[in-house]
């Protein structure tokens, strides 16, 4: 049912490697493609602005960390360190009067190199240990930034974000920021799906699986460990920058502290390790799902009548939604991503199920 | 005492890979020592011994994964002692390894792709302008990763996961994947464990395929003495990490040191 592979044939390679081999599956892309586009037009600007542009952002970021987690194996504890370098280098380098395209390019530039240095203690260590060092390199990135004024913006530690301009055009009105986010997202979607059919993106599984058969293949492990950092560290810088640009405003040290780096991590992993639809659920469900709860929350209590305190309302949500990524982990520990990829598979042969491997 | 060291040590213009007087220590233990071998091009060539007696270790020696203490290494007249992994696969060496190393998550095609990766230049740029810099040559790729799987008659799992394939299978994926590098120098370790009279049958046809129409050297690892008297040229015959025969495969088989070493020999 609707996703149907008969009468699908592909008669030469390139249509062998399409980005999405399913109709249905690129009918969906193109749909949500439209549905983004048209959104200014159909969502009103409070939840355009306060739940659809973050959720853009934050997956284009947790994409960059999937690279990283999911395609090269690599933990990384230390993203918000990241992105907060290429936050504060775009904005100081927009103040200083660049144009905000060179200035997000060097905010992307910037986060590399710093994040390539978290690639050096890859080279080093594995596993928990490298979670640990990048974790350490966290708390140093956050030491820095709240120890000197000349990087988070004198004594009150807030940096205020120039007025974001793109190809001339000053960009202040909310469908304009959102176009801005959606752009980007789909920007690192795409590179995303080109690096599952590219040779990048099987050298950098390769390097995670076994790096002992990739070296007699010829790859070259520290050399991808290192391009998969500062591949990972150009999104995370980038996105950082469009988040302060286009969503805070004014770039503050803790928007990019340690339980920043955790949340990321824990989109990556709810989402699904090395899948990309993946991080678009992940992502919606640990930003959206807490306000979503607290709303459900406040209406039920209503309706049936009952006070309930305001603190205990505020620890609900947190409570049901930690229990949900318990659930769903449990039921599927490859994450939201893998139990979309069963529904669809399920569907592919319905109501044949004996055809399925 | 060694029979027919002259047959083992006759280099000629011919040579693909030269090994002399190759030790490896681990700590204390010396895991093989003194070893001399020379593999003419176009030969299959045996490697023998019971467990332990030093095979995957000479092989890690030569492919730069534990460089050897003392000895050299030679392919085709260049020195690649000490060379790291990576780059003997450049040189134009591939191997399949003892327990499998194919990346489970991944399909047979693109674990057959990934052993091309000596011929492409993956990047950052190329995956990102993917239509414009990427496709030609991921699809020129393909085509020649299509005629190993031709080959090896691998058309009906190309796109299924390696994770659940039965290890024949997973063996020839292997295969296929050290051969679509191009290889000049084939070293296969064990690539025939497990497999039953049948399969092992498969197998031997294919590298003798392999060699006949891709003129592949191999260095094979067996245990399987018929599949060595089939297919090898010349062999040798390890134990404790020292050389106890080499020559013809019929003659080594026979000579009691070989005997003595695999099954126990006559006391007394």
């Amino acid at each position: 049912m609707f996703y149907r592979l008969s009468g699908v044939h592909h008669a030469d390679y390139i249509s062998d490697s399409r980005m999405f081999k399913v109709p249905a599956d690129r009918n969906l892309a193109v749909f949500f493609l439209i549905i983004g586009v048209a959104a200014p037009f159909i969502i009103p600007s409070l939840y355009l602005n306060s739940y659809m542009l973050p959720w853009l952002i934050w997956t284009a970021a947790a994409l960059g960390l999937n690279l990283v987690t999911g395609w090269a194996g690599q933990l990384h504890l230390g993203y918000a360190a990241v992105m907060a370098v290429g936050a504060y280098s775009a904005i100081h380098a927009a103040k200083f009067g660049v144009p905000w395209e060179f200035a997000l390019i060097i905010g992307g530039l910037a986060s590399s190199v710093i994040g390539s240095l978290f690639a050096f203690a890859a080279l080093r260590v594995k596993g928990l240990y490298l979670a640990l060092t990048t974790l350490a390199m966290q708390f140093v990135m956050d030491w820095v930034l709240t120890h000197s004024p000349a990087i988070s913006g004198g004594s009150h530690a807030s940096l205020q974000s120039p007025t974001l301009a793109l190809l001339g055009q000053d960009i202040t009105s909310d469908a304009g920021y959102y176009y801005v986010a959606f752009g980007w997202c789909v920007l690192v979607t795409i590179f995303m799906l080109n690096l599952k059919r590219t040779g990048l993106g099987r050298a950098l599984v390769a390097v995670r699986e076994k790096d002992f058969a990739a070296a007699i293949l010829g790859v070259n492990s520290f050399y991808y460990k290192i391009l998969a950092f500062a591949t990972s560290s150009f999104i995370a810088g980038v996105s950082g920058a469009l988040l302060v640009a286009t969503f805070f405003f004014l770039a503050a040290p803790e928007q990019f502290s340690v339980n920043v780096s955790i949340q990321v991590l824990a989109m990556v992993i709810v989402g699904g390790l090395g899948s990309i639809i993946g991080s678009y659920f992940g992502v919606a469900l640990i930003l959206l799902v807490p306000g979503l709860v607290n709303g459900l929350v406040a209406a039920g209590s209503e309706a049936i009548g009952m006070q309930i305190n305001v603190e205990t309302l505020a620890h609900i949500p947190n409570a049901v939604y930690g229990a949900l990524i318990v659930v769903i982990l449990l039921i599927e520990p490859l994450g939201l991503g893998k139990l979309y990829g069963n529904i669809r598979e399920y569907l592919m042969v319905w109501p044949f199920d004996q055809l399925r491997k | 005492m060694m029979t027919n060291k002259q047959t083992a040590n006759s280099a000629g213009d011919g040579a693909i890979l030269e090994c002399s007087g190759i030790e490896r220590r681990f700590g204390g233990i010396v895991a093989v020592t003194g070893v001399d071998l020379v593999i003419q091009q176009g030969e299959i060539f045996g490697l023998v011994g019971p467990n332990g007696s030093g095979k995957t270790t000479l092989t890690n020696a030569i492919t730069g994964f534990y460089p050897p203490n003392v000895g050299t290494v030679r392919l085709a007249g260049k020195d690649i002692t000490g060379t790291a992994p990576h780059k003997v696969a450049t040189l134009g060496v591939a191997r399949t390894f003892q327990n499998l190393a194919l990346f489970n998550g991944m399909s047979v095609l693109d674990n057959i792709l990934l052993g091309r990766h000596i011929h492409m230049k993956p990047g950052v740029m190329r995956t990102a302008l993917y239509w414009l810099a990427a496709q030609r040559e991921e699809i020129e790729n393909r085509k020649i990763v299509e005629e190993v799987i031709e080959f090896l008659q691998l058309e009906s799992i190309r796109h299924e996961l390696v994770d659940g394939l039965p290890i024949g299978l997973k063996k020839r994926v292997e295969l296929a994947r050290a051969l679509v590098a191009e290889p000049q120098m084939l070293i296969l370790d064990e690539p025939m464990a497990g497999m039953n009279q049948e399969e092992k049958g498969y197998m031997s046809r294919f590298i003798l395929d392999a060699r006949a129409e891709r003129g592949v050297s191999v260095l094979l690892i067996e245990h399987h003495m018929d599949v060595i008297t089939g297919i090898c040229d010349r062999m040798l015959a390890l134990n404790y990490g020292e050389m106890i025969a080499s020559g013809i495969p019929k003659e080594v088989v026979k000579d009691p040191r070989v005997i003595e070493a695999y099954i126990g020999g006559s006391h007394g």
